[in-house]
């Protein structure tokens, strides 16, 4: 994971879900953009970034790219990435919300094989408070400090960064994988990033109904993470959504627990491992503080 | 979204799944001009399960006893749903009966084909007798007759049903499917296999990008009732709960986070609506303005909503409009008021006399516009509440709908 100020960014496509404001934030970050994608743009400006109609295009003029943020329609993800991907780059983040799964199956095969690391898709990107902005955090939520912050959702990621901002703990890096049904990089993956980090002194994880990478992160943080964990759980409350013969039978089937990615199974886990899971959003920081003081 | 039978069948017959010849029959007198042989069976499109324990399942030897059949069934209601049409098919002579399904397993990311060598499962013991294959990388039919092989299958049995899942895999990526399941999946004496029932789920984040299902979509909508439409179309991104505080969000996991929060302070959540995606019910692409303004209406149409909770944070596309839109809400609802007040004789029920109470929490930098554009409205309303901070909303939100009830 390259996350320093001198690596070089792209954009792919400026869909609903990037705006000037977002560009702006990034640039006053210091986040080298050095290009946007836009096919059939080439050669105009979009947000006071030069435009390029293909990836290959923005390679020949400035070289290597370490990572491409994209934000085009969710039909299109898929395309954008393998182009990403066929010019070398091996950072992927999707902004864009709401792309077909099956096109998330065959993307995904795809950066496995060329080892590429995808955050998202339906993410904001990564965040290193003070120090490098991918993607779309808005960043008056954050400030520099020890608390690692990995999620599934976007707009909770902010709400928690918020109130350990307002709680005044700072944080290290603030990563949301997406919400999708299917996205790239895993719970785990984020964790071994902040166990290795050195100014990440705690974790926050995030978590919500669906999949099972909740009680895999769980299991995990038992036996690999000594930094302080601290969970939190949405969708508690929520009805349980409908899935294939409406309960685990797919997961019995693969001989998964019947209670297989409900929030209750996840916060079984989590007990399970002794990880203190917050009530709500505003508990963490006094979750927190027991742990780090 | 969930097809009907006769929809699944007509998609197997194009991908060459073979299938019985059949008839769809809109009106018992269809029956009339039936084209295929007796002895028929005649089904129910319906899409509840136990089709059959139910009676949406009968078998005539003649017309007679065909359109009788037919009238029976058109007015029987299955789970709360009448079959707008009926499915005529040919009668088979099934030696043996199978399973077989193609699944989307999102926890490893890769579908994953099923096959049992009994139709009629037993759910709970699945388990133990259902075979499956994930197809880890690109798929080729090798993947299928691994899962005909694991089934115990041998010569050709073992060829005909690997080509039925092969095929039904390329249905599965064709028209971006959630599953597809064939069950049962006869096999007659001569070894010859038959698709005897169907049934498809297609992704609800896929259907705009195939004509035929943006079409089939905007059929169930036009023709059912909203609360049914979630029940046939799957959760369009949201939560349908019986309470009273609607909730908007614009991102699932804080939409999810205020149905815990309103939950634990007491408070009934109804329907939840994460305004990030498009809804299914929309025909043409919308904007993050168009669905701010669809989900009031909705909120705003559900009887049993008493107060709305918006919690937004962060950014939001198109946001000079929302304070707008959040505007021209409050005054149609006063203005309805007032008509309502001018024609009713005071019989109205609370909730259609009273303004529909709006709390917004709005979080970021980037809304402090739209926070004193609110604040203008405000003076001239009671029942808008703006605040910055969730746990405020939520316990605002919450005495709110208390006290509507009070006053009923």
């Amino acid at each position: 994971m390259n996350l320093t100020p001198d690596s070089k960014v792209i954009i792919q496509g400026f869909y609903e879900f990037i705006s000037a404001t977002h560009i702006a934030q990034m640039k006053a970050y210091g986040t080298n953009l050095v290009a946007g994608i836009n096919p059939g743009s080439g050669g105009e400006q979009q947000y006071g970034v030069p435009v390029f109609d293909l990836v290959e295009e923005v390679i020949e003029q400035f070289g290597t790219i370490d990572t491409t943020i994209i934000c085009v329609h969710p039909y299109q993800v898929l395309d954008a990435a393998l182009e990403a991907i066929a010019s070398n780059i091996r950072q992927i983040i999707i902004i864009s919300a709401g792309v077909p799964p099956l096109d998330m199956v065959q993307l995904l095969r795809k950066a496995e094989a060329c080892e590429t690391l995808v955050v998202g898709p339906n993410s904001p990107g990564i965040i290193v408070p003070g120090k490098i902005l991918l993607g779309t955090h808005p960043s008056e939520f954050y400030t520099p400090g020890p608390v690692g912050i990995v999620s599934r959702s976007s707009t909770l990621t902010y709400e928690i960064a918020c109130e350990l901002t307002k709680a005044g703990l700072g944080q290290s890096i603030s990563v949301s994988i997406g919400s999708d049904a299917i996205v790239g990089s895993s719970f785990l993956q984020w964790l071994q990033i902040l166990d290795e980090d050195d100014t990440t002194e705690a974790i926050i994880l995030v978590g919500q109904p669906g999949g099972g990478s909740e009680e895999t992160a769980a299991r995990y943080i038992a036996e690999a993470i000594d930094k302080p964990v601290i969970a939190y759980i949405a969708g508690k409350q929520a009805p349980p959504a409908k899935h294939w013969r409406q309960t685990g039978t797919l997961a019995t089937i693969i001989g998964r627990d019947p209670n297989f990615g409900t929030a209750q199974s996840k916060l079984i886990a989590f007990k399970e491992a002794e990880v203190p899971v917050a009530e709500r959003p505003s508990q963490i920081p006094e979750l927190l503080r027991k742990e780090i003081n | 979204m969930d097809l009907l039978e006769y929809q699944v069948k007509e998609w197997f017959g194009k991908i060459g799944i073979p299938v019985l010849p059949s008839q769809r029959i809109d009106h018992p007198t269809d029956l009339k001009r039936l084209k295929i042989r007796y002895p028929i069976v005649l089904k129910s499109q319906v899409h509840g399960a136990e089709r059959a324990k139910a009676g949406g399942v009968r078998f005539a030897e003649t017309t007679i006893d065909a359109i009788a059949a037919a009238q029976s069934i058109f007015n029987l209601p299955i789970w709360g749903e009448l079959p707008e049409v009926l499915l005529a098919e040919a009668q088979y002579d099934a030696n043996q009966e199978f399973y077989l399904a193609v699944v989307l397993d999102t926890a490893v990311c890769r579908p994953v084909l099923l096959g049992c060598k009994e139709a009629d499962i037993d759910w709970e013991s699945a388990g133990e007798k259902m075979e499956y294959v994930v197809v880890e990388q690109e798929f080729s039919p090798f993947y299928a007759r691994r899962l005909a092989l694991k089934m115990g299958l041998k010569g050709t049995l073992m060829q005909s049903i690997s080509s039925v899942v092969e095929k039904m895999y390329h249905l599965f990526v064709q028209k971006d499917l959630d599953f597809v399941e064939i069950n049962p999946l006869a096999v007659s004496t001569s070894g010859q296999v038959m698709a005897l029932n169907g049934k498809v789920r297609v992704n609800e984040r896929a259907i705009k990008r195939h004509p035929d299902l943006t079409e089939m979509a905007a059929k169930i909508i036009s023709r059912h009732p909203s609360t049914e439409i979630n029940s046939i179309l799957g959760d369009w991104d949201g939560v349908t709960m019986r309470g009273k505080i609607g909730i908007l969000g614009n991102g699932t996991g804080s939409v999810m986070a205020t149905l815990d929060l309103v939950a634990n302070a007491g408070g009934n959540p109804g329907v939840c609506l994460n305004l990030r995606h498009a809804f299914l019910t929309d025909k043409t692409p919308t904007t993050f303005r168009d669905r701010l303004e669809t989900g009031l209406k909705i909120l705003a149409a559900d009887k049993g909503i008493q107060v709305i909770l918006i919690n937004f944070l962060g950014s939001i596309p198109q946001l000079e409009e929302v304070g707008q839109v959040i505007a021209e809400f409050v005054q149609s609802e006063k203005s309805e008021l007032k008509s309502q007040v001018v024609r009713s004789n005071g019989s109205k029920s609370r909730r259609e006399v009273s303004v529909l109470p709006l709390v917004i929490r709005l979080a970021g930098s980037e809304f402090n516009a739209v926070r004193e554009y609110l604040d203008t409205i405000k003076t001239h309303s009671d029942a808008l509440v703006v605040v910055e901070n969730l746990d405020e909303a939520v316990d605002e939100a919450v005495r709110l709908a208390k006290s509507t009830v009070s006053k009923k």
